[in-house]
């Protein structure tokens, strides 16, 4: 399997900046990794990942943010919420935003469906932009977007093999956000990306007394002894994303 | 008569704490009102503390009416586990509104993060008002293994807890087994007072 030979450089890692899932993943996601992070609306994929990205950006490791979903007003609206989101690191250009349909309407590509000369030419601005910019990580918003518009499996499986690739050879690590619906044990729309990918994060919910609750696992990491337990998630204004031991009620 | 009550109440309180990590007060709900302005009134009187009150019992908004002082004091802060569940939004910087009273693990999080906050050297106090409200909202097994890990936590930070258990029927199972996690019990009856 090809996949299986991608690099992982031995035990460095990227660490997430959220203490509890550092803990789970035994230091951080190993580096150059290309991590899914899944989650039906409203769970919190994009939060984490900016958090992710912010918490790289004070370790002085440089990260860009693609949003395909949002518009790049409405993200930043949504982060000034938190109170990790550091505007300045955004302004000195330690996280840099940039909209991915402004990128391939420049490019002067079709919006809704790509070609494979199309997905090439994106794949290497793509990595342009990391190389120029010595991203040490990626997070794109959302996978599933982009693999909507890259029309048949292999070219999805192609785009993020090579992108993941290529990033791993920059030693930057990389997150992709992955929609699914609710309440389902899916983990990506297309059914590749989760094989293509060297770790899996799942944001979930279960239901207690009505109310939901929101969960953390770690389904895969490729190169890491990580936990598989189930954690309780809480997203606040102060403190962002953070995991906590859940409570197993015996209903 | 009041004051001698109430007065006669703090004083338990205190030298309980005095020397004991943990404890569990359990009264019943007549003696509710008296043992909260006792808990108020010697909170207030120790301005060098941090406290967290929890209540699942009244809303923010009620305590803070009845006792004014709570809104400017600086060594207490609320986490609310009611107002948000009952439709009541309001904001207010001396208290955290959790969703919901099920969500205990959040409830955990925040009771942690706020006494992070506090000095090392500041002695720190959490009220839970109350274990037996908690298991109104939840199973009595989730806030045994909540209360549980909280005691551990708190126990780790050198954090003091008093917990309150308002006897009512049907609960007492429970709410035994629950308060014995406590290093010492406190009873308040009628007729002790
Ligand atoms: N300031 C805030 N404080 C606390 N919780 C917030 C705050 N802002 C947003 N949230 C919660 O976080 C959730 C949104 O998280 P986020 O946008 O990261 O989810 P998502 O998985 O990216 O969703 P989508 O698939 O719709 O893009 C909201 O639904 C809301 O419940
Ligand atoms: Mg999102």
């Amino acid at each position: 399997m090809q996949e299986e030979e991608r690099l992982i450089v031995d035990n460095e890692r990227c660490k997430t900046g959220i203490d509890e899932l550092d803990i789970q993943l035994g230091g951080g996601i190993p580096t150059g990794s290309t991590v899914l992070m899944v989650g039906s609306s409203g769970s919190g994929k994009t939060t984490l990942c900016m958090q992710f990205l912010i918490n790289g950006a004070q370790q002085g490791e440089r990260g860009v943010f693609f949003t395909i979903t949002e518009p790049l007003f409405k993200l930043t609206k949504n982060m000034e919420g938190f109170s990790f989101y550091d505007k300045k690191l955004v302004e000195s250009g330690m996280v840099n935003l940039i909209d991915l349909r402004i990128i391939s309407e420049r490019l002067g590509l079709d919006t809704e469906k790509y070609t494979a000369e199309d997905a090439s030419a994106l794949l290497d601005i793509l990595r342009d932009i990391a190389d120029e910019l010595n991203v040490k990580r990626l997070v794109i918003d959302s996978i599933t977007a982009l693999c909507y518009r890259l029309q048949t499996p292999e070219m999805i499986r192609d785009f993020i093999f090579k992108l993941g690739s290529s990033l791993a050879a920059m030693k930057c690590t990389t997150l992709l956000t992955s929609e699914v619906p609710p309440m389902t044990f899916q983990y990506s729309q297309y059914g590749i990306e989760e094989f293509i990918s060297d770790g899996i994060m799942f944001l979930g919910d279960l239901e207690r007394k009505g109310d939901l609750i929101r969960t953390f696992q770690i389904v895969k990491m490729r190169g890491a002894a990580h936990s598989r337990t189930k954690s309780a998630m809480s997203i606040s204004s102060k403190s962002g994303v953070e995991l906590a031991p859940l409570l197993k009620s015996r209903e | 008569m009041a004051n001698v009550l109430i007065d006669g109440l703090k004083e338990r309180i205190s030298n309980a704490i005095k020397i004991n990590q943990s404890i569990g007060i359990m009264l019943p709900g007549s003696n509710y009102s008296d043992l909260v302005q006792a808990l108020f009134e010697y909170i207030n009187s120790k301005p060098e503390e941090a406290w967290v009150y929890v209540t699942v019992t009244k809303p923010y908004g009620t305590l803070v009416k009845q006792y004014e002082y709570l809104l400017e004091a600086k060594n207490i802060k609320f986490i609310d586990c009611i107002s948000r569940a009952a439709g009541i939004l309001r904001s207010d910087s001396n208290c955290i509104y959790l969703e919901s009273p099920s969500m205990l693990e959040k409830l955990g999080l925040e009771i942690m993060n706020i006494f992070k906050e506090v000095d090392e050297d500041t002695e720190k106090f959490l009220v839970i008002d109350s274990l037996s409200n908690l298991i109104i909202y939840n199973d009595a097994e989730i806030v045994t293994e909540f209360f549980y890990h909280i005691v551990n936590r708190t126990r780790a930070k050198d954090i003091h807890t008093i917990s309150l258990a308002i006897e009512e029927e049907g609960l007492e199972k429970h709410l035994n087994r629950l308060i014995y996690l406590n290093d010492k019990i406190l009873k308040v009856r009628d007729s002790f007072i």
